[in-house]
């Protein structure tokens, strides 16, 4: 049973499932221009302050309280919550556009019948669905969202592969630290404090050469 | 000093109506440490300027002020200073709620001066807005971390800060703060604020927001940013070095989305 569920969530959260993470950088394109990240260092910095202090934890806490959801009702106005956190345009889109696309995978290829919902309430009302476990799902889900980032700053600044795997494994204490946490709380604890990511996300907007669609 | 003051509490509520082609204060009632002053002014809009007679806030104390911009009518909101957040005692939370209500065709706009944080403070801050369709609003929200002149930097303090905007029954818009313990190497992250100790949202919900776009993309600074999240809805941040420096950029903004002229209390 538990292979079953790290087999099927290391499907889901793989950079080959079809939701398009690749085309997405979180507002990390115009952080890589302006020069806030330019080197491993810089960027294992920005990640642990993204995964601490931004999405990272709040996206979980998203997850976890649709994991624990009850009824579709209250599934949607978690929904509605998660739409309203976008601080910008472009991170709304990131959000809804990789969850729709997740849902329907997981509905077309594991029989579910989800509605269009943002990316981590899609990921955590699937895992339910599922019966996967909310604490490997959280987990699983971080490390995810960090693998992305750092293949999206693979293609923005001159750090290696190797740089890039060595700050995905220095941030795993970190990620596991913030899961933990994350399920011990719940809505009423969502709030962030990257308000440079935020304002980077902005002003990629009119950013004039982009990789990225965020 | 802070820890010796009696905790205050405040209660204000008012509300705005149209008459002829002004609009006139509808209903009044205050009570502990919040007044409402009316300045005169030539504007279409009522202003009212609240005031925190406690002269700050410390733990325990509990603020709370609603207003209702009554239909047709323009109702604009701004505090006589900037609200100094004090030492709280160890556990105790200062808390302030804020609940405006902007009916159909209404505008209100919430443009109150800096809150400071001193070193030692806690504040958990909530402001709830419930629009009706077509209705417009403004808000803006100077946060400073410390007295910078002072070099006072916040080694242990709390600030949890959220907005909540419901339309026709729908939330549109959410954004939550959250800072404890450690600020000052908090912010010092660059995924944060890069060692900035001032910051500010500024919102527009109305139905020419997408319009205004452009021009406040252009008056936004390095460390500021605007984005159209909804076809209705423009959202910035803005951070700076300290408060003078903050206002500096706010202050073209606010001119650019605010329908009149700008309440006194927002000069250099």
């Amino acid at each position: 049973m538990h292979t079953d569920a790290v087999l099927t969530l290391a499907q889901w959260l793989s950079p080959a499932f079809p939701i398009g993470a690749f085309s997405y950088s979180h507002g990390l394109e115009w952080s890589v221009e302006n020069g806030d990240v330019r080197d491993a260092d810089t960027l294992c910095a920005w990640l642990s302050a993204v995964t601490k202090y931004g999405a990272g934890r709040n996206d979980l806490l998203l997850l976890a309280a649709a994991h624990r959801a009850q009824d579709t009702a209250e599934l949607a106005e978690i929904d509605t919550l998660a739409r309203a956190l976008a601080p910008s345009k472009e991170r709304l889109l990131e959000t809804v556009q990789q969850g729709d696309a997740f849902v329907r995978t997981v509905s077309d290829v594991w029989l579910h019948d989800l509605p269009g919902l943002t990316l981590p309430v899609a990921v955590g009302a699937a895992a339910q669905a599922q019966r996967l476990p909310l604490d490997l799902t959280a987990q699983m889900f971080l490390q995810a969202f960090i693998n992305s980032l750092v293949s999206a700053a693979i293609r923005l600044i001159p750090i290696g592969q190797t740089d890039g795997q060595k700050c995905i494994v220095a941030l795993a204490p970190l990620c596991r630290r913030t899961a933990e946490r994350a399920l011990q709380q719940n809505l009423d604890d969502l709030g962030a404090s990257c308000f440079l990511s935020d304002i980077a996300s902005m002003k990629h907007e009119t950013q004039y050469s982009r990789l990225f669609r965020s | 000093m802070p820890a010796a003051q009696p905790r205050a509490k405040g209660e204000l509520r008012l509300s705005s109506k149209r008459q002829a082609d002004k609009s006139a204060l509808d209903t009044l009632r205050q009570s502990g440490a919040y007044r409402a002053l009316f300045p005169r002014s030539g504007d279409r809009a009522l202003t009212s300027v609240f005031v925190n007679t406690a002269g700050g806030l410390t733990g325990g104390d509990r603020m709370s002020l609603s207003a209702t911009a009554g239909h047709d009518s323009r109702l604009t909101l701004t505090s006589q200073a900037a609200e100094r957040i004090y030492r709280a005692q160890s556990g105790t939370i200062a808390r302030v709620t804020t609940d405006l209500t902007i009916e159909t065709n209404a505008r209100l706009d919430w443009l109150p001066q800096e809150t400071i944080l001193f070193d030692r403070s806690a504040l958990k801050r909530r402001l709830n807005v419930t629009m009706a369709a077509g209705a417009t609003f403004l808000a803006v929200e100077p946060v400073v971390f410390g007295r910078i002149a002072m070099g006072e930097t916040l080694q242990d303090s709390l600030f949890h800060d959220d907005l909540r905007i419901t339309r026709n029954e729908e939330l549109i818009f959410a954004d939550a703060i959250r800072l404890s313990g450690d600020v000052e190497s908090q912010l010092a992250a660059t995924a944060v604020a890069n060692g900035a100790r001032a910051l500010a949202i500024v919102i527009y919900v109305a139905p020419d927001a997408e319009a205004r776009l452009p021009a406040l993309r252009a008056l936004m600074p390095g460390t500021g940013g605007a984005s159209l999240i909804r076809p209705d809805v423009l959202f910035a941040r803005f951070l700076a070095p300290d408060s003078y420096l903050l206002r500096r950029d706010l202050i073209p903004v606010l001119e650019l989305l605010h329908d009149g002229p700008l309440p006194k209390t927002w000069t250099l």
